[in-house]
């Protein structure tokens, strides 16, 4: 498993892995996206003080958990490239930041809608509100910094620092509802959570869902991102003259 | 009419706007996602083989 994971430092052996993988990752994705809006919007029961309206969770839970988990995954990898120079951690934390950013833009727009019926407000400046919408800033600065550089290494330095230092919001986000008084209900998964077994398997369903999401992304994104970086390579101009003939 | 009572025909009666408005939404951002992947890899594909069969 070690030798496989430094093997992978290779830009080729990266490349053919998210060949391999994305199969991989796309059936279970499509298989359990489709048992899981199935258990979320027609086999679990409405619930007893937000009727129907609670179904938003199922997207809101995972995402929100994904835009952070993304998040951590992206300095992380940046932190590898930063200390080992391995060029694949760099092009694992690059293509990260946009699909972070979408999860981020799911978890706020869901949010904002559940909160109109229940709440009566789009919006608050609430902790949690605002704690999540300063973790999608970070995703932008990320993605400009990074592209603001014509050397991907540079490029790649600059914003693995800015990752990190981010690194802060990650605990801000998750206590916010415990440290400050705030409209958001607190943890929906763990004790105090939803309690419904049907419930529990819909949102356990969709996060698995999103997971195989992020992985089936990055690996489509990495593999672009390779042939970009190593486009002077030989192997690169047999791949794509092979692809395109 | 407002939106809610527009959508009120579909499941989920009162909530319906709300609750398919997040769908829909959540679904075209990942849509997104993907055709903005697909793409940007085939314009790499196309760029790197002018690239190449110009340097022969």
């Amino acid at each position: 498993m070690w030798k496989w994971i430094q093997r992978q430092a290779s830009p080729k052996v990266f490349y053919q892995t998210c060949n391999r993988l994305i199969p991989w990752f796309f059936w279970p994705f499509i298989s359990l996206l489709i048992l899981g809006l199935y258990w979320s919007l027609v086999v679990s029961p409405a619930d007893y003080q937000q009727g129907d309206g609670y179904r938003i969770i199922f997207i809101h839970v995972p995402s929100a958990i994904l835009s952070m988990m993304v998040y951590a995954v992206m300095a992380i990898a940046g932190g590898i490239g930063l200390i080992w120079q391995i060029k694949m951690a760099e092009i694992v934390a690059k293509v990260s930041a946009p699909i972070g950013a979408g999860f981020t833009i799911i978890a706020l727009a869901s949010g904002a809608i559940w909160g109109k019926p229940m709440w009566g407000a789009w919006w608050v400046w609430d902790a949690r509100l605002t704690s999540e919408l300063v973790l999608l800033f970070l995703y932008l600065a990320y993605m400009s910094l990074n592209s603001a550089f014509d050397n991907p290494r540079t490029a790649a330095k600059s914003s693995s620092i800015l990752a990190i230092v981010g690194l802060i919001n990650l605990p801000i986000i998750h206590y916010s509802v415990k440290w400050w008084n705030t409209l958001h209900q607190g943890y929906s998964v763990g004790t105090g959570g939803i309690k419904d077994p049907d419930m529990q398997i819909a949102l356990a369903l969709m996060f698995v869902a999103s997971i195989l999401l992020y992985a089936l992304l990055v690996a489509i994104k990495a593999r672009t991102e390779v042939l970009i970086r190593e486009q002077n390579s030989r192997w690169v101009q047999e791949e794509v003259r092979s692809l395109m003939s | 009419m407002t939106m809610v009572e527009i959508f009120s025909f579909l499941p989920y009666g009162k909530y319906a706007f709300y609750v398919w408005l997040a769908y829909g939404v959540s679904a075209l951002t990942i849509i997104a996602l993907f055709v903005s992947a697909m793409r940007n890899h085939a314009n790499t594909l196309l760029a790197l083989t002018n690239k190449f069969s110009r340097s022969k």
